[in-house]
């Protein structure tokens, strides 16, 4: 594909980063601002609340090269996300999550089990890569309402982030968190 | 009705006093005045709410008592009524139903508890008042914190002036009801459709239309107006300010008499928080139809540095309201052309023609199809042996002329299925027993009705405290009625049961049928109503009687 036709999102970055949602996936998940961090390197934990559609705290502040423990909670009664990204690449994720309530992989309450684990590369919506559309990123945990998870990343590199629920309508109108580096 | 009164308030005034006074209070003081006022073509004597169309922007807080202290300084009645609001049937403001009105010279105090949140209005409800300017946005901040978040916060009012006396308008359309329909068919449009569907599908086009005694043109019934964002033309250029990045929430209140917009904002997508004041699962849109006296909340994110228009065309597309979302005053962005005016089919019309071929029409429109005034009889003699299978199915009438299309390709415009309630509905069952409201009017003679009566000379309809009540509405007419029922939430029966969303107001479409049920919790007498003022004053409108248990009505008369 030539880069001039891609989309000013996209664009903009793989321009800061040069590792694009869709690069990724032949990179082997790389993320310019960290990795999946190890539990047990974890120095503290961060309870977060997710409710609906707001997070709390709805702010982080987190220092480079710091591994941190997300403590989750589902409080609402919808299915809600909660995604470390890029702003670019969070744009990129909601229209694959659009396409996964279309397909019936999710509903706004739970995950269809059946459907997210169907081989939808053999249907006529392939995801964009062409591969099996699924909801497994590292960097993501999907909670059903009341569900409990930990998310634990180390923190590399400075990159403007957020944490971001890319539910259809959840981002839009305000389900998402700052992540401040700490000087 | 005396003994009622005073009963009710005395057991107000206990219940306020076992409970104690609450934490705050607050006066609001209003004024109804006649003033001069005109857009674009100059002024004439109409009438305001402190001076100013549209009234200010009354601000309460949920759990706030307050008192609204309203003067007529006219030499006429008048009245405000609150919008979507719960309160105390006597707080409620109409005129004949919750109080006398108020009367020249006199002031009268509202005093009511907010027991809610979001999204409203406050307008006259005498005469046509509404028309001439008397109505103002009135926003009530929640509680508690809210499930979505901005960081701007726009109230865009639409409305529809005109520049004649409200009083005229109803003159002209009595006599001659197509008086404001500009658009009639023409010889003309007739070669064009000739050329465009093939002579055999035209000619019976007109003559279906013909057998109904009624235009496809037909979609409102007064035009010739200047619409308005928050009292501002579309010269005028209401602005609203953001910074590139923020969140800016518009709260979308369609204060017309008499109009529908279909509203977009190009380049921008437009999430759908709240409708009629009540949260809803966001949803984002490309574009929406606000009927009149309906509200929504979206919420919008404009990136970049630039001015977005917000454009709301009319749906009979005789003009448009515009604003502008712009990063500085002064600022305005490109408008886009007035779409082509959408023409009625007879699917709109719940005459299913393909199905009538075949005799399986469903069951819900085959109450629309016997309606009387549609001459039922004359269309199933027609020949539809005629009708070639592989045509019918591509003639323009097999779909609806009426319903909302994106402008933008692929876009996604709002409907009522999209509407799913925050919060579930805690006492969502079965309703106890239905209701069905033909929705029905005499276009010769101007009047509108329900199941062919008048309000004049209808009687109320009466409810049980604590029954839930299914209202089925039945639309025989070819216009669309926004319905409203003062007092106690419609559930719109969308399919999803305990999130059905609750609204003050439903859009009725043309020869559909749609149902909402109503838990009867606010005892009293309220008015259920469409929307289109003119199709109020001249009788679509019915009281509802909201009682107690038999043995507490001894003694509650009626005149």
């Amino acid at each position: 594909m030539n880069p001039i036709f891609l989309p000013l999102a996209v664009a903009l970055s793989v321009s800061v980063s040069g590792l694009a949602t869709p690069a990724r996936a032949a990179a082997g998940h790389g993320y310019e601002f960290g990795a999946p961090g190890k539990p047990a390197s974890a120095t503290r934990n961060i309870e977060v609340n997710l409710a609906d559609n707001y997070y709390e705290p709805d702010a982080i502040s987190v220092k480079q090269g710091e591994t941190v423990r997300f403590v989750l909670k589902n409080s609402g009664e919808f299915l809600h996300e909660f995604r470390i990204d890029t702003l670019a690449a969070h744009t990129e994720h909601r229209k694959e999550m659009a396409e996964m309530m279309e397909m019936g992989m999710l509903t706004p309450t739970g995950i269809n089990p059946e459907k997210m684990n169907m081989d939808h590369s053999k249907m006529d919506m392939p995801s964009k890569a062409g591969e099996p559309m699924r909801h497994d990123d590292p960097n993501t945990v999907l909670l059903a309402p009341g569900e409990s998870k930990e998310l634990v990343w180390k923190f590399s590199r400075a990159v403007e982030i957020e944490f971001a629920c890319n539910m259809p309508g959840h981002y839009e109108s305000g389900m998402l968190g700052r992540i401040d580096f700490a000087k | 009705m005396h003994n009622f009164y005073i009963g009710f308030m005395g057991l107000a005034a206990l219940f306020s006093l076992i409970t104690g006074s609450s934490a705050f209070a607050g006066t609001y003081n209003l004024t109804i005045d006649e003033m001069r006022a005109g857009y674009d073509r100059g002024e004439r004597l109409t009438m305001a709410i402190n001076g100013q169309i549209p009234g200010p922007t009354l601000r309460f807080t949920e759990g706030e008592e307050v008192t609204i202290n309203v003067t007529n300084k006219m030499d006429t009645d008048t009245s405000l009524h609150w919008h979507g609001i719960l309160l105390p049937f006597t707080q409620d403001g109409v005129p004949g139903i919750s109080f006398p009105g108020i009367k020249p010279g006199e002031t009268f105090t509202y005093q009511f508890k907010i027991k809610q949140s979001g999204t409203y209005w406050y307008h006259s409800h005498s005469g046509l008042q509404e028309q001439d300017g008397v109505y103002g946005p009135l926003v009530i901040t929640p509680a508690k914190r809210e499930p979505f978040r901005y960081d701007r916060d726009y109230v865009v009012m639409l409305s529809d002036w005109t520049d004649e006396k409200p009083e005229a308008i109803l003159g002209h359309l009595k006599k001659n009801s197509d008086y404001y329909n500009y658009a009639q068919r023409t010889v003309g449009t007739f070669f064009r459709d000739v050329s465009e569907n093939g002579l055999a599908a035209t000619v019976k086009d007109r003559a279906d239309w013909g057998r109904m005694r009624m235009t496809p043109t037909d979609i409102s019934d007064v035009s010739g107006y200047t619409f308005l964002i928050n009292g501002k033309s579309a010269a005028q250029n209401w602005t609203g300010l953001f910074k590139p990045g923020e969140r800016v929430r518009l709260r979308l209140i369609n204060g017309s008499a008499m109009s529908y917009f279909d509203v977009r904002i190009p380049g921008l997508k437009m999430t759908v928080v709240q409708a009629d004041g009540n949260n809803v699962q966001p949803v984002p849109v490309d574009e929406l139809r606000i009927a009149v006296a309906e509200t929504y909340d979206v919420i919008v994110q404009p990136e970049e540095e630039k001015p977005f228009t917000i454009f709301a065309e009319s749906l009979d597309r005789t003009g448009y309201a515009r604003a502008t979302l712009a990063t500085k005053a002064g600022m305005s962005g490109e408008i886009p052309a007035l779409r082509p005016r959408p023409l009625l089919s007879m699917a709109d019309m719940g005459v299913d023609m393909a199905g009538m071929g075949h005799g399986d029409h469903g069951a819900a429109h085959k109450e629309a199809v016997a309606a009387p005034a549609m001459d039922h009889g004359a269309m199933a003699g027609m020949d539809h042996g005629a009708m070639a299978d592989e045509e019918s199915m591509n003639m323009p009438d097999m779909q609806s002329g009426i319903a909302p299309k994106a402008a933008k390709k692929g876009g996604k415009v709002l409907v009522y299925g999209d509407l799913k309630a925050m919060k579930p509905y805690a006492d969502y069952r079965a309703p106890d027993r239905e209701i069905e409201m033909k929705l029905t009017g005499n276009m010769e003679r101007y009047f509108w009705s329900i199941d062919g009566v008048k309000f004049s000379d209808a009687e109320p309809i009466r409810l049980k405290y604590g029954e839930r009540v299914r209202f089925t509405f039945v639309n025989q007419t070819m216009m669309s009625h926004p319905m409203h029922l003062h007092g106690m939430w419609m559930q719109l029966d969308t399919g999803r049961k305990k999130f059905n969303p609750l609204k003050h107001v439903v859009n009725v479409p043309p020869g559909q049928t749609l149902s909402v049920d109503v838990p009867a919790d606010a005892m009293g007498e309220w008015a259920f109503h469409c929307h289109l003022l003119y199709h109020m004053t001249t009788g679509m409108m019915r009281k509802v009687i909201v009682e107690g248990p038999v043995a507490a009505n001894v003694g509650m008369r009626h005149e």
